[in-house]
C-alpha cells in the first residue's frame, strides 16, 4: 500500500509538472471565470433582484399640465426604477421616433385637457347622466413601448399608470361632490371623509423569506458567481481528457499499464492537479466577486455563513467535473472528439442547468428539465448558501447528487480504463 | 498470488532451465474480423538469447507483443514470462520484464531525467536507488548532458534511445522491444544495436520485433518469422539461411521489368516459385544451377539485361520473400 500511495504522489507530481509547464492553459483556467463572472455581474446587474440601479428612461409627454398630468409626473418621479424624462410639446410622431431610436424605453402620452375632460365626464356621471347620452369620452392615456422591453415590465408601468389615474379619479371625484354641496348647503355643508388619508389597507409589504430571516434576493453577482465557477469547473474537462487521450497516444499509458500500476494511481494522479485547479478558480471567483466587484461598482457578493457548505460544494462539483472528464476520456479516441463531445455537453449542461439562462426565467417545464443537469445542482446549492443563508445541512442533496453523479463517472472510467466494459 | 504458468508442467527440471519467454497454441482474435490476429503460435525464446520476430505489417506482432505485455488476454493458448502467466501474473511479471514500444512512450514536456524518474518510481524504485538508476540510464543512452532537457527538444533518435533506456531503468532480466530502431539516424540505431549487444552479454533476455532484416539477421541469435497470425518458421539464423541456401537464384536486371515478366518465368520447367521485386528476382527451385540457362534465355527475350545473379547464398531477406509472399514489407 505503501508503495501504491508513492507511486499516487509520483503521479501527482507529475501532472502538476505537466500542467505547470502550460502557463497560457494555466492562466486561461483562472482568469476565464474571473472574466465572466466580472463582465457578466457588471452587465447584468439591473437585470436581477429588487436594486435601485435596475432603471429604464421613460419619457412622459405631459400636454396636460393639471391634476393628471401633474399626479402621473409625481409618481414617476419618486420611481428609483424610472430615469424620467418630461416633454410639454413633444408630439405623439416625435415620441414614436424617440422610442424607436431606442432614447425611450417608454413613453406616456398625457393629453392636452385630459383634467378638464376627466372633470366634465365625472360631472355628468354625478348628474345621473345614463352612459348612452354622455358627451364627454373616458380620458385616454396611452403608454408606448420598446419591443424589447420585457412584457412583465410593460405591465408593471402600465398597472402603475393605471393606479396613479385611480387616485386621480378618487381625489377628483372628491372634490366635485364637495363642490356640490358648497353650491347646495353653503359654506357649513356636512364636513366630507378625509380620504387622501383614510386608506383601508396599508402598503402592500413584499419580503422574501430565508433560514436567517435576511431579506436579500438574489443579485447578478449571486448568479453569476457560483454559476461561472461551475462551467470553469466543468470546462477543465475539456484539457483533462484531451491530455489523458495523449497520454494514450503517446504510448506512456501503454507504459503504464505494462508495469502493472493500479488504475486508482493513474486516474487519482491525473485528477488531483485539476481538483486543486478546480477549487482555486472558486476561491479566486469568490474574492473577486466580494472585493472587485465593489470596486467597479457592481454589488458585494454575500458568501453566507456556511464556508464548509461552500467548501463542500466546491469539492463536490469539482469531483463531478473530473469523473465526467475521466470516463469521456476512456471513451473518445481522439483528441478532437474529446474536446468537442465534453466542450459540447458541458454547454449543454450549463444551459439546461440555468448556468447561460437563470433558471427563474424559465417556463415550467424546462425547470423541470434544468434538476437533470448536474450543473443545476451546483447551482442550486451554492446559491442554497449565498441566498438562503443555508448550511451544510441545506446543501447536503444537491452535495450528494454531484458524489453519485461523480462516483458513475468514475466507475464508469476505472472499468473501463481496466477493460472491463 | 499469481497463478503459475499452464505451460511450466511441460518443462521438466528446474526454473533456471525453462523457456524466458513461452507461447503455446497462442490465439487471438477480435470481435468482427474473420481472421484471427494469432493463431496458434508455439514459440519458446530460450533464456540469454536475443530472439527478433519478423513479420510484414499485420502480421500479427504489435498483438503478439500487447500479449506479452498484459494488454491483451489471448483467446486461446498461454503466454508465460519467466513461467508467469502474462494474463495473470503481472505483479511477478512487471518486476523481470521491461517493454520498449514502438513508438517512445515519453511525456514531451518534461525532460528526460524527470521521464526516467517517474517511471523508475511506477516501477517501484526511489531513493539513492532511483537515482543512481536514473544516471546509469542516462549514460547507457549517452544522453546525460542533455539530462535536463525536454523531450520534445530532442531529435527522434534521442527519444528513441530514451525510450529504450526507461524500459532499463529497473533493471529487468527481459527485455521486449518493438521495432526499436524505425525512423531514426545511424549513430542512434549503432548505439542502440551496441547496448543490446551489451546486455545480451550481460545474461539479459532479448526479444526484439523488427522490419530491418539485416538488423534480425546481424543482432539476433534466433528468430521466428510470423505472416496472418501463423508461425511460419522459428530457429537459429544459420538454419534460417540453409533452408533456402541450395534452392534460391537472385537476379539484378539492368533495367525494369515488363509487368508479365513473373507469369513468363513461372512457365519455366523446374521453377518452384518466382518473386519479382522492382529490378530483383528472386527464384526457388530445387536444382537452381540446372535453372540458370532457361532463364537467362527467358529474360534476354525479354529484351533485359543481367547485372549480377547469385545462387546459394541466401539472405534473411530472401528467406523472409520466400516464406511470406511480400516483396514489399521487409527493407
Amino acid at each position: 500500500m505503501m508503495s501504491s500511495l508513492a507511486k499516487f504522489g509520483a503521479s501527482i507530481a507529475k501532472e502538476a509538472r505537466i500542467l505547470g509547464r502550460d502557463r497560457q492553459a494555466l492562466i486561461l483556467f483562472f482568469s476565464m471565470p474571473v472574466v465572466f463572472v466580472l463582465i457578466l455581474s457588471l452587465s447584468l446587474r439591473d437585470a436581477f433582484g429588487d436594486r435601485p440601479g435596475a432603471t429604464f428612461p421613460v419619457l412622459v409627454v405631459a400636454q396636460d399640465s393639471a391634476e393628471v398630468g401633474h399626479a402621473i409626473i409625481q409618481t414617476f418621479r419618486a420611481n428609483p426604477h424610472i430615469q424620467l424624462a418630461l416633454s410639454r410639446t413633444a408630439s405623439e410622431a416625435q415620441a414614436r421616433q424617440w422610442l424607436i431610436d431606442g432614447h425611450y424605453r417608454f413613453v406616456v402620452l398625457v393629453p392636452a385637457g385630459a383634467t378638464d375632460q376627466a372633470k366634465r365626464r365625472l360631472g355628468e356621471i354625478l348628474a345621473s347622466v345614463p352612459p348612452e347620452l354622455r358627451i364627454e369620452k373616458p380620458v385616454e392615456i396611452r403608454v408606448l413601448a420598446d419591443p424589447a422591453m420585457r412584457a412583465d415590465y410593460r405591465q408593471v408601468l402600465e398597472s402603475s399608470v393605471d393606479l396613479v389615474l385611480h387616485g386621480v379619479e378618487m381625489r377628483l371625484a372628491r372634490e366635485q361632490v364637495e363642490q356640490t354641496l358648497r353650491a347646495t348647503q353653503g359654506e357649513n355643508h356636512m364636513p366630507l371623509p378625509d380620504m387622501e388619508n383614510a386608506r383601508l389597507f396599508g402598503a402592500v409589504q413584499g419580503e422574501t423569506v430565508t433560514k436567517q430571516g435576511r431579506g436579500q434576493t438574489p443579485s447578478s453577482v449571486q448568479q453569476n458567481a457560483p454559476a461561472w465557477t461551475l462551467l470553469a469547473m466543468f470546462f477543465l474537462t475539456v484539457p483533462l481528457s484531451v491530455s489523458f487521450i495523449k497520454e494514450r497516444e503517446q504510448g506512456s499509458l501503454f507504459r503504464l499499464q505494462t508495469m502493472n500500476v493500479p488504475a486508482w494511481v493513474v486516474l487519482g494522479g491525473k485528477a488531483v492537479p485539476f481538483f486543486v485547479i478546480n477549487q482555486i478558480q472558486m476561491i479566486s471567483v469568490l474574492a473577486v466577486s466580494v472585493h472587485v466587484l465593489p470596486l467597479l461598482g457592481g454589488d458585494r457578493l454575500d458568501l453566507g455563513n456556511a464556508p464548509f457548505a461552500l467548501a463542500l460544494m466546491g469539492a463536490c462539483a469539482s469531483l463531478a467535473a473530473i469523473g465526467f472528464g475521466l470516463a469521456v476520456a476512456m471513451y473518445a479516441r481522439t483528441t478532437e472528439q474529446a474536446a468537442g463531445f465534453s466542450s459540447a455537453m458541458v454547454m449543454i449542461m450549463g444551459a439546461l442547468g440555468g448556468i447561460l439562462v437563470p433558471k427563474a426565467v424559465m417556463p415550467p417545464l424546462m425547470q423541470d428539465l434544468a434538476n437533470l443537469s448536474p450543473l443545476s445542482w451546483g447551482l442550486d446549492g451554492f446559491q442554497d448558501v449565498f441566498v438562503r443563508g443555508g448550511g451544510i445541512t441545506d446543501v447536503l442533496p444537491e452535495a450528494l447528487g454531484l458524489l453519485a453523479f461523480s462516483a458513475f463517472c468514475h466507475g464508469v472510467g476505472i472499468l473501463r480504463y481496466q477493460g472491463r466494459i | 498470488m499469481s497463478k503459475p504458468c499452464p505451460l511450466s508442467t511441460q518443462i521438466p527440471g528446474p526454473a533456471v532451465g525453462r523457456p524466458a519467454i513461452e507461447l503455446k497454441g497462442l490465439g487471438k482474435a477480435f470481435p468482427g474480423r474473420d481472421v484471427p490476429a494469432l493463431d496458434g503460435i508455439d514459440l519458446a525464446v530460450p533464456k540469454g538469447t536475443i530472439y527478433g520476430i519478423l513479420g510484414p505489417n499485420g502480421a500479427g506482432k504489435t498483438t503478439l507483443m500487447s500479449i506479452l505485455g498484459g494488454l491483451l488476454k489471448p483467446t486461446s493458448g498461454a503466454a508465460c514470462i519467466d513461467g508467469h502467466d502474462t494474463a495473470t501474473g503481472r505483479a511477478a511479471i512487471k518486476r523481470i520484464l521491461g517493454l520498449v514500444p514502438q513508438e517512445p512512450a515519453v511525456y514531451p514536456t518534461l525532460t528526460a531525467r524527470e521521464n526516467l524518474d517517474y517511471f523508475g518510481r511506477m516501477q517501484g524504485l526511489s531513493g539513492a536507488h532511483l537515482q543512481a538508476r536514473i544516471q546509469a540510464c542516462l549514460e547507457l543512452a549517452e544522453m546525460a548532458e542533455h539530462a535536463d532537457r525536454r523531450v520534445d527538444q530532442f531529435s527522434g533518435g534521442y527519444r528513441r534511445r530514451l525510450n529504450m533506456v526507461i524500459g532499463l531503468i529497473h533493471e529487468p532480466r527481459i527485455l521486449i522491444l518493438d521495432e526499436p530502431t524505425v525512423a531514426i539516424d545511424p549513430h542512434s540505431r549503432s548505439l542502440i544495436h551496441q547496448r543490446l549487444r551489451e546486455l545480451h552479454a550481460a545474461g539479459i533476455t532479448i526479444l526484439i520485433s523488427t522490419h530491418y532484416m539485416e538488423e534480425a539477421e546481424h543482432l539476433c541469435q534466433r528468430i521466428a518469422i510470423i505472416n496472418h497470425g501463423k508461425l511460419l518458421v522459428q530457429g537459429t539464423v544459420p538454419d534460417l539461411l540453409a533452408m533456402q541456401r541450395d534452392k534460391t537464384i537472385q537476379l539484378q536486371l539492368e533495367g525494369d521489368p515488363p509487368a508479365d515478366l513473373e507469369a513468363r518465368l513461372e512457365g519455366i520447367s523446374g521453377l518452384l516459385e518466382v518473386h519479382v521485386a522492382g529490378r530483383c528476382v528472386l527464384i526457388v527451385a530445387e536444382q537452381p544451377d540446372s535453372l540458370v540457362a532457361p532463364l537467362m534465355r527467358a529474360i534476354h527475350e525479354r529484351g533485359l539485361g543481367v547485372r549480377s545473379m547469385s545462387f546459394g547464398t541466401a539472405s534473411l531477406e530472401q528467406v523472409f520473400l520466400a516464406l511470406t509472399g511480400s516483396p514489399g514489407a521487409p527493407k
